[in-house]
């Protein structure tokens, strides 16, 4: 527990040194912000652009509701584009330490090495969480301003699944980096694996089921109730995260 | 002390390490001598428990290696460590993970810096320090737990003729009370301290040397072969004068003059 707590501490700290706190956050804080200003003021970035020409907008064109754009800002741009900027701000989380020779200094201490893959897990998820947060905190404030309440206990679960997801992400990660050496490779295959289960879980109802995936049902319909929930998707997440680092382990250890 | 027995290791359908077998006793300074590739790094690294083998064992003091890692203390080929931590800060952290309390770090950090030669570099930033303080920072961390085992990776290899004679003083200077096991494809590096050689090439023991009888008096070494007999007219032209058989193995090479150590661990067969 020692280990763990010391090893997670200097990814925390190596992540201050890198101003990952300031970059990362202010990125995602950009993202949560961008969304709800662009739906409320779409007709007047047109205008101020050179003008709709071209481009009709009804005007008794429906306001979206609080939880449709909270859901298009986190489930949207949050899932997308920031979750290529996350995998890239840490696809060296074992490759850099393998290439450094640090792993080796590391695992020559009586460390195991369920300690070093969970402080990567967590000190990555602690890092990537207090980014996705702080911009979801930030677009609620704009959502509720702009287009009406919306329970804070609903957003705040919807946080609380959609970090699984990330968790899930960056366990995948981790598995990744114990097959390939080069951080841009380990980037790419992450981002592709993580689109592929998003992909998988519409493909039929047992896919559906148990791909890790299903989690984003989970938490969007918090935000937005009314959509195909399987709660066995949270059990199959968590579950796809203890695989993911057995295998991980595993592969560490044969090498 | 450690024992290694009938070790094999492949890597990517390669085999690395074949039928790897040697002892080191407590209290001595062995140099594992072998060019480039020989698999001096991978052996090091299946003894620190960093790489998995597939057969043989690997004991300290009777109990698997991988139990003891408390006891040992390890310099890589290649010291990185993390650039932004300070000299201090990288110590507070391996000794940690070592498993010391922050009172015991107190007082062993400046202690350790100072015998290492880096005094008054507590705050010094890593990407600030040379080659050789790298690796001067590199055996600090690996002592600072106090280990009765010291493995060293090519310690010097790497460092300029300046850096190279401070970590070889202070490698000479830890021999007198820690069992010394450093790896080397430059014989000159040991040879100032190691009291004998494990020969290694294409990961099979050559053989051992007895240096402590080298020494004493350069006219002769003891030497162990692993192929008995060993290959006919071998050492032939190394300036050996006379080889005395002592068993299968072991050969007494008396030479006319100083022997040329380099040339016999060259002309030692895998």
């Amino acid at each position: 527990m020692t280990n763990f707590y010391t090893l997670t501490r200097t990814e925390l700290a190596e992540a201050a040194k890198e101003y990952k706190f300031i970059w990362l956050n202010l990125f995602f804080v950009i993202l949560g912000v961008t969304q709800p200003l662009v739906h409320n003021y779409m007709d007047v970035i047109l205008e101020n652009v050179g003008g709709a020409d071209g481009i009709t907008i009804d005007p008794n064109r429906p306001v979206p509701s609080s939880g449709e754009v909270l859901l298009s800002t986190i489930s949207g741009q949050f899932n997308q584009i920031g979750l290529i900027i996350l995998i890239i701000s840490f696809m060296g989380l074992i490759a850099s330490d393998r290439n450094s020779g640090m792993q080796d200094f590391i695992l020559t201490r009586p460390v195991s090495l369920q300690s070093y893959l969970m402080s990567k897990l967590a000190g990555h998820w602690l890092i990537s969480m207090f980014a996705i947060a702080i911009g979801a905190i930030v677009s609620y404030g704009y959502t509720i301003f702009l287009f009406g309440s919306f329970s804070f206990s609903d957003f705040s679960l919807f946080l609380l699944m959609y970090s699984l997801w990330i968790l899930y992400v960056i366990s995948l990660a981790i598995l990744i980096s114990t097959f390939i050496k080069g951080p841009i490779l380990i980037a790419v295959a992450t981002i592709a694996a993580s689109i592929f289960f998003i992909l998988i879980k519409g493909f039929n109802q047992l896919a559906f089921q148990l791909s890790p995936g299903g989690i984003l049902n989970v938490a969007e319909n918090y935000l937005l109730p009314g959509r195909e929930v399987n709660h066995f998707s949270i059990l199959s997440c968590g579950m796809f995260i203890v695989f993911n680092l057995w295998l991980a382990k595993i592969n560490l250890n044969k090498q | 002390m450690i024992t290694v027995e009938k070790l094999h290791k492949t890597i990517k359908k390669r085999k690395i390490l074949s039928d790897v077998s040697f002892t080191v006793a407590q209290g001595e300074c062995v140099g594992l001598l072998g060019p480039n590739g020989a698999g001096k790094t991978t052996l090091i690294k299946c003894m620190t428990g960093v790489l998995h083998y597939e057969q043989g064992n690997i004991t300290f003091h009777s109990k698997p290696i991988a139990e003891h890692k408390q006891a040992i203390g390890y310099l890589s080929q290649h010291t990185d460590f993390k650039p932004w931590m300070s000299c201090a800060e990288s110590l507070r952290f391996f000794g940690k993970l070592s498993g010391l309390d922050a009172a015991v770090l107190q007082e062993a950090i400046p202690a350790v810096l100072e015998e290492v030669g880096l005094k008054g570099k507590e705050s010094y930033k890593v990407e600030q320090l040379s080659g050789g303080m790298k690796q001067r920072l590199g055996i600090a961390q690996a002592i600072l737990h106090e280990p009765q085992l010291l493995i060293l990776d090519e310690p010097v290899s790497a460092l300029d003729p300046i850096g190279r004679n401070e970590v070889k003083k202070l490698i000479a200077r830890l021999k007198k009370r820690t069992t010394i096991i450093i790896s080397t494809h430059i014989l000159d590096d040991a040879s100032e301290f190691c009291d004998r050689y494990i020969v290694i090439k294409d990961g099979v023991i050559a053989g051992t040397i007895d240096s402590q009888l080298q020494q004493a008096d350069r006219k002769q070494i003891l030497v162990k072969t692993a192929k008995t007999p060993p290959a006919s007219g071998i050492w032939a032209g190394d300036g050996v004068a006379h080889i005395e058989r002592l068993s299968p193995s072991a050969f007494l090479l008396t030479g006319t003059e100083q022997l040329d150590l380099k040339k016999v661990v060259n002309d030692m067969d895998a």
